[in-house]
């Protein structure tokens, strides 16, 4: 057995529609107790559906911390969790505890709020402002607890707190970190009550999965799980709940909202994870289905089941959002503490909601399988699969386990190449306040082959996010066929993600009603919703995450990307920064002060950009395979984190400098052998000063700074990607042999020039607001 | 057909789902593989009728949804009734 790959649940933390810990939530659930009732905290009044699971504390009891409601309900759910951990966080080390969090509305809590003060004739709060994105959830909860190991929100919607805690595991597996704080959390909200409500996908009564199956229930909550190395655990005597054994990701590439009626998507994700816990499907004993009591979900889900279990004689299967409701982000998470403790306690929870009627009707449709209607079932429990299914068509599929097992040998140790680049960044407009916005039109889609019958049904983030990674693709060579389809991936990082869309759905309601939302806007409103279009559109089947993690998130892609091929989840991976400007943004980022001319270390305050920046990065042997050109190597990444006060820009020199030294260290080098660094100065002083003098201290000599966003804007995190792509541009010769740079010294910062010739190593850097840090050293190709 | 009606449709048509304004003309095909509107969209032309006119669509047989003429007839028809 090797114990480097072990994994375990060493603590526990819910808040949910069925209680406010786990003891009550878990008891709840096995005596079959619904959370659901009438919906308190949205205005249903015109709606034709009513119910929800809400939680029944108010934001002041959740934590005295003043957050949004999402990050608040993780708050109690992680203080929880880490408490049952018994971790003495003095006696460990920050740096190598982190905090991953899946969120599909994130802080629509506070646009909700905003926007309500705004059309009702007062000013919003610019608090709610630093409170929107879902960038700011994991930040808040890491600098509430110290931690200061990697930090992300994965928002693929419904599937995010799987994936989540999928990624923490596979992050300590790769030795990244010792423990995550890994989970998920979402907020009741409006926005997704008018959304559903919209798509008539809300049932009138409580939601009856694998059933009835006339809609779902929305809930709001937080699961929270401790996972930890199993040296970590057994040094610190932990007490250990379970293994986590592998898991799996995929992505349907076949609509924006519903399942492929085939279930490929979800069985490829299934089969993954099965794989990866070297597992066969008669090993698995319970499980917990995404059962969200949708037909079109139910309908794909029976058959994936079916068709993958029908051999087994003993596998129960339950839909416990029969009684959390659909808490979206946080459904994966509260999911995984009921698969725990029902490895712990050999009990089943049920499904309910079953009459004597519906039992007859089940009994046909379940076969062989056991769905546990009505009352829990006491059995030997060994393994347990929890699933859950996105929007987006984002699989995924994690396993818990009593045991340890033998995992597959998948880590690969080869060089990451970029072989491609995709961009579309903003331009300066005759209107100063808007900043710096891209121009496209239907001719750039046609262009691609992409027609309108596509394109038009995408908001301006996904179209964004669609050129650059179409081209990116092109740039490469690329063509997605059967042969590959599987094997190759998105991470796309945004740091406010389709902000225009999700507040416009937002303003109409608040205007027009709950009753009122837009049927077609709202698919757009969900992160990953770009992602999900792009490969929808160019058919990649293979992993597929969305991070949130303001603007550094677009260089974490690739942190994140490198992560998925070393661990040998994908060949060849899409790593991009996405954002907008529109309307929405430049007037929020107005009415917080801070825009200005943009240019870097003149203080002179950020000028808005937007776009979007797709790099293709291939593993040595794929890419040598097809004969690839090769621009560059990705010789080494990092991410770190440090909170930071809340409600400013600011950050701290300890985190940035961190991450540069992790990333040099994993690409073999010191910091003295950078040649130069892309970073990210944008005009706002306390960034730009936070930047020269990390650089100050960490490289200890002059170092040119090449800023990207002197031409394209704030762009964000499409920004912090193009760091990297022009890195890789640089040193491919794919520029002039002299650029401009600032050259940042121990008497100041001073405009020069950068020769790029004899160039070998340049370091991309972001940072983010919250905390987070990444950075990625960038070789010369051999 | 009323063209006042069918301008109106056609605004909404563009303002909610996004079809160039250039390339909708009253006579093309909603549904067609060019504009490609789905179940989704139909849910919101439903709700902008019912918004615009307070004609309720819900249950109309497919054809009236065909074109912006067809969703125009429809609305002239059941206002007058």
């Amino acid at each position: 057995m090797d114990n480097k790959k072990r994994v375990v649940v060493t603590g526990l933390g819910l808040v949910c529609g069925l209680g406010n810990d786990v003891d009550t939530c878990w008891r709840n659930a096995l005596n079959g107790k619904t959370g659901i009732d009438d919906v308190k905290s949205v205005n249903t009044e015109n709606c034709y559906a009513r119910k929800g699971a809400e939680v029944d504390l108010p934001n002041g009891e959740l934590s005295d911390e003043n957050y949004d409601r999402s990050s608040l309900l993780c708050i109690k759910a992680t203080a929880e969790a880490l408490d049952d951990a018994g971790l003495e966080l003095s006696k460990e080390d920050s740096r190598r505890i982190g905090v991953i969090l899946g969120s599909c509305v994130g802080g629509a809590a506070s646009i909700d709020k905003y926007y309500t003060e705004e059309i009702n004739g007062g000013k919003g709060d610019p608090q709610d402002i630093w409170k929107m994105s879902a960038s700011a959830i994991a930040n808040n909860v890491a600098k509430h607890f110290a931690l200061n190991g990697t930090t992300a929100n994965i928002v693929n919607a419904c599937a995010a707190g799987t994936m989540s805690i999928a990624y923490a595991c596979d992050l300590i597996r790769a030795g990244k970190a010792d423990v995550f704080a890994a989970g998920g959390t979402d907020s009741f909200s409006s926005l997704a009550f008018s959304g559903f409500h919209a798509l008539h996908a809300l049932d009138a009564d409580s939601c009856s999965p694998f059933n009835r199956s006339s809609g779902i229930t929305l809930g709001e909550g937080s699961g929270v799980l401790i996972v930890e190395s199993y040296e970590h655990a057994k040094a610190r005597g932990a007490k250990i709940y379970c293994d986590v054994l592998g898991s799996g990701v995929s992505s349907d590439a076949h609509h924006i909202t519903a399942p492929r009626p085939d279930g490929m998507g979800q069985m490829a994700a299934i089969r993954r994870a099965m794989e990866n816990s070297a597992l066969k499907p008669q090993d698995i004993d319970y499980i917990n289905a995404h059962g969200t009591g949708t037909a079109k979900n139910d309908e794909a889900e029976f058959l994936s089941l079916h068709t993958l279990f029908d051999e087994s004689d003993n596998l129960s299967v339950s839909s416990t959002k029969s009684m959390t409701g659909h808490c979206l982000g946080a459904a994966g998470s509260i999911e995984a503490v009921f698969s725990v403790k029902s490895v712990c306690d050999n009990v089943i929870p049920p499904t309910i909601g079953y009459s004597e009627e519906d039992l007859k009707t089940l009994k046909e449709k379940a076969g062989k399988l056991d769905f546990v209607p009505n009352q829990k079932r006491e059995k030997a429990v060994t393994h347990v699969m929890s699933n859950s299914f996105a929007f987006g068509g984002n699989n995924a599929s994690i396993i818990f386990s009593k045991v340890p097992a033998e995992l597959p040998e998948k880590k690969v140790d080869e060089r990451i190449f970029v072989t491609g680049i995709g961009k579309l960044l903003g331009e300066k407009t005759e209107n100063e306040a808007e900043g710096l916005r891209a121009q496209f039109g239907s001719a750039d889609f046609k262009a691609h082959g992409v027609k309108m019958a596509f394109f038009r049904k995408l908001d301006r983030f996904s179209q964004l996010q669609l050129l650059s990674g179409v081209s990116a693709l092109e740039n490469a060579g690329i063509t997605v066929d059967e042969t590959n389809e599987n094997n190759i991936g998105i991470v796309i990082g945004t740091a406010d993600g389709p902000l225009k869309e999700i507040a416009d759905f937002q303003i109409n309601a608040i205007k027009n009603g709950t009753e009122k939302g837009s049927a077609f806007a709202f698919p757009n409103t969900v992160y990953n919703a770009a992602g999900g279009y792009l490969s929808i559109f160019s058919d990649i089947r293979g992993y597929n995450a969305t991070v949130a993690n303001g603007i550094q998130a677009g260089l974490q892609s690739i942190c994140y990307a490198v992560d998925v091929i070393r661990c040998g989840e994908a060949d060849t991976m899409l790593a991009a920064g996405t954002d907008e400007n529109t309307d929405i943004e430049s007037s929020l980022c107005a009415e917080l002060g801070i825009l200005g001319s943009g240019k870097p270390y003149s203080k002179g305050g950020i000028a808005l950009g937007e776009g979007s920046v797709t790099l293709v990065l291939e593993k040595e042997s794929t890419a040598s395979a097809r004969g690839s050109k090769i621009l560059a190597e990705v010789a080494g990444c990092a991410t770190a984190h440090c909170g930071t006060e809340a409600y400013k820009i600011s950050g701290t020199m300890s985190a940035l400098e961190q991450a540069i030294e992790d990333a040099c260290a994993d690409a073999g080098i010191t910091p003295a052998q950078i040649d130069a660094v892309c970073g990210f100065a944008d005009g706002n002083e306390a960034v730009d000063a936070l930047e020269a003098d990390a650089y100050r201290k960490v490289f200890g000599k002059d170092i040119p700074v090449l800023c990207v966003k002197e031409t394209c804007g704030e762009a964000r995190a499409a920004a912090a990607a193009l760091s990297a792509a022009y890195a890789a541009e640089l040193l491919a010769g794919m520029t002039d042999s002299e650029v401009n740079c600032y050259t940042v010294s121990a008497d100041g910062v001073a405009e020069g020039r950068f020769n790029t010739g004899s160039a070998r190593y340049l370091l991309a850097t972001s940072f983010g607001l919250g905390g987070s840090y990444s950075a990625v050293v960038i070789k010369k190709a051999p | 057909m009323n063209i006042e009606i069918a301008e109106k449709i056609k605004k909404v048509l563009v303002d909610t789902l996004r079809i160039p304004e250039d390339e909708l003309e009253f006579d093309s095909e909603l549904f067609g593989e060019d504009i490609g509107l789905d179940s989704i969209d139909s849910i919101e032309i439903i709700a902008c009728i019912d918004e615009l006119f307070g004609i309720d669509m819900t249950g109309a047989p497919r054809e009236d949804f065909q074109t912006i003429e067809t969703l125009t007839n429809y609305v002239e028809t059941h206002k007058e009734a």
